[in-house]
């Protein structure tokens, strides 16, 4: 089995974000960027896989640190890395690198194609369904656990209200990841200085498959939507301020 | 303009974000533009009995499947879109309609928006403004018709209740499309509330990735107990197994609306929010003050957790003491 697995890099949301000046981009200069947390744990699903039942685990990255995470991925157990070129260096729109990702499952002869279920970035539609279709293959987005039944891939999926549904697809397939069976592992430092010297593959972008888009008149940050207050950043006054707040509302014994 | 509404339901439920998406097409439209439900699934009823605000309901039924995977709900809804001809057609965020949407987009080649909050008519596209980011910024976009658009749960009110008149019902029997797909459902978990149901919880402390470690749980368990309040977690936190999946609050968690929801390290991502920002009094700590949990947050702090987690719950025991 060969497992193509997308690592998309995106600004770290938890960071500070600011508006470029025109307003229709976030500030890319100072951004960290990091792997997207869902495509960590398809990452992790794939080399689980590869353990359990043995395939061939080629990781793609795409954005700025690419190198840096293929190498971890190597670390990690994938057997090969590619680096994607990206279009500009705005958002990674998942819409518009389908393409090249159905490139590469193609040229790669994957069997199994899995990325995270979503991107912070992904304004303009999933890659897994993208990909999925434009591949004529089935899809399925949210897993939470993958395993090989005989020839068939199952596939547990995260439905709401905490139900979960399992099927049963015939490869190929493009799954998209919620959460690894198990938590991503760490690697130690010896292995990730073993794994920088891997060689790293190019591939090009393909054109995107699609005329017609959507576009982004304006960026902004949301208003604070609440009437909230707030109590500010001093503990003991905080917790001063909540005791009598949930004494006043009932919820203690004061 | 004609605009189609996907619904679901499952179980003999409907998910009350179909009411939401045939608010969200009357919004988008205007006076004369026709709103038609869509619902598939495996019985009728909940749909029935419930959608007859939009025009019509062009339902499908398969007795043979529990749950309808996305792969057959996008194959007839396809079948629907090639029927109706609709100018725009709205999928909720959720589980199904992850697939549902881009799958309809790559085969139909329209423009898809996802995450969307707000849709307006703007001549002959549309204005919608969508989330990015984890909530954190705001995606003002322009659409031009036929689009698709992923609707977020929560972002519309719930249109009204009312039975569907048997004339306006347009009704198939789906059993042959679910027997040909190719995903196929093996099994079907739906949680056991014997230890613990959210739902039903009047007073919750949540703890987020903030929390940092799994020894550090029993830190705010000890604030909840001083509270009588059920400890719960965000995905990240459930996902580390820090925390059993009962007690997961969001999307593909429990929808919970306590007197009292505090929330620790959560930094209220939308698929977060949709789980509890309807509860009561929600009082949030976290030391990001843009983290998106403070738009719904009746209170909130930004200091660091652990110190005032240590700071309130040694003051709630000393009044409780006295
Ligand atoms: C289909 C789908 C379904 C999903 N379903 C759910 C769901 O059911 N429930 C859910 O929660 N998520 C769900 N998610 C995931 C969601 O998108 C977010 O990833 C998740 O909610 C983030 O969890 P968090 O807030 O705990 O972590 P983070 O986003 O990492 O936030 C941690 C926060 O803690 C703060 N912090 C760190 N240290 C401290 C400290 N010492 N003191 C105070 N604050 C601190 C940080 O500022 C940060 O804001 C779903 C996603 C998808 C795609």
């Amino acid at each position: 089995m060969k497992i193509l697995v997308v690592l998309r890099m995106i600004p770290d949301s938890a960071g500070e974000l600011e508006l470029t000046s025109d307003g229709r981009g976030i500030d890319r200069e100072w951004l960290d960027f990091q792997l997207n947390d869902f495509d960590d744990h398809a990452l992790e699903e794939a080399i689980l896989l590869k353990e359990a039942v043995g395939a061939t685990v080629v990781a793609v990255a795409i954005g700025e640190g690419s190198n840096r995470v293929l190498q971890m991925a190597v670390a990690r157990g994938a057997d090969e890395a590619v680096a994607l070129e990206a279009e500009g260096d705005g958002i990674i729109e998942s819409r518009a690198i389908a393409s090249s990702i159905v490139a590469l499952a193609r040229s790669k002869a994957a069997d199994l194609v899995l990325c995270g279920v979503q991107s912070t970035e992904d304004l303009f539609g999933q890659l897994v369904p993208y990909a999925g279709t434009l591949l004529g293959w089935p899809h399925v987005s949210g897993s939470s656990r993958l395993g090989i039944e005989g020839s068939a891939l199952r596939v547990t999926q995260e439905r709401g209200g905490g139900i979960a549904a399992t099927y049963e697809i015939a490869l190929p397939a493009v799954i998209g990841v919620q959460t690894a069976s198990k938590a991503p592992r760490y690697v130690s430092g010896s292995k990730l200085r073993e794994a920088s010297k891997t060689a790293i593959g190019k591939a090009p972008s393909e054109p995107a498959g699609f005329e017609r888009s959507a576009e982004i008149v304006a960026l902004r940050l949301p208003g604070q939507r609440g009437t909230g207050e707030n109590l500010g950043d001093n503990p003991e006054n905080v917790a001063e301020r909540l005791a009598s707040i949930l004494a006043a509302k009932g919820f203690a014994g004061v | 303009m004609r605009i189609v509404a996907c619904t679901e339901g499952s179980f003999g439920k409907l998910e009350p974000f179909s009411l939401e998406m045939i608010a969200a097409a009357r919004g988008a439209g205007v006076a004369g533009d026709e709103v038609v439900a869509f619902f598939a699934g495996q019985e009728l009823e909940p749909a029935i009995a419930n959608l007859g605000a939009a025009d019509r309901l062009v339902a499908a039924s398969a007795g043979n499947a529990e749950l309808i995977a996305a792969e057959s709900y996008a194959r007839l809804l396809r079948d629907t879109v090639a029927a109706e001809e609709p100018d725009l057609v709205l999928v909720p965020y959720s589980a199904n309609g992850l697939d549902v949407a881009g799958d309809l987009a790559a085969r139909t080649g329209w423009p898809l928006v996802s995450y969307v909050n707000e849709i307006r008519r703007d001549g002959d596209r549309l204005t919608v403004v969508a989330q990015v980011y984890g909530g954190k910024i705001l995606a003002e976009c322009s659409v031009p018709l036929p689009a698709i658009l992923m609707v977020n749960p929560g972002a519309f009110a719930e249109a009204e209740r009312r039975s569907v008149d048997p004339s306006k019902l347009q009704h198939s029997d789906a059993t042959a499309v679910v027997a040909e797909g190719k995903v196929r459902l093996v099994g079907v978990d739906v949680p056991s509330y014997d230890s613990v149901d959210l739902t039903t919880a009047e007073r919750i402390v949540c703890v987020g990735r903030g929390i940092g470690d799994e020894a550090s749980i029993d830190i705010a368990r000890g604030l909840a107990d001083i509270l009588g309040a059920e400890i719960a977690g965000s995905r990240p936190v459930v996902d580390s197994g820090w925390l059993p999946k009962v007690r997961q609050v969001g999307k593909s968690g429990q929808k919970v609306k306590p007197k009292l929801y505090l929330a620790l390290g959560v930094s209220g991502a939308p698929e977060h929010l949709e789980g509890m920002s309807k509860s009561d009094l929600i009082i949030a700590v976290n030391t990001d003050p843009k983290a998106p949990i403070f738009n719904v947050a009746h209170f909130g702090a930004t200091c660091d957790l652990f110190d005032l987690v240590a700071n309130l719950s040694e003051r709630l025991q000393a009044a409780s003491g006295r």
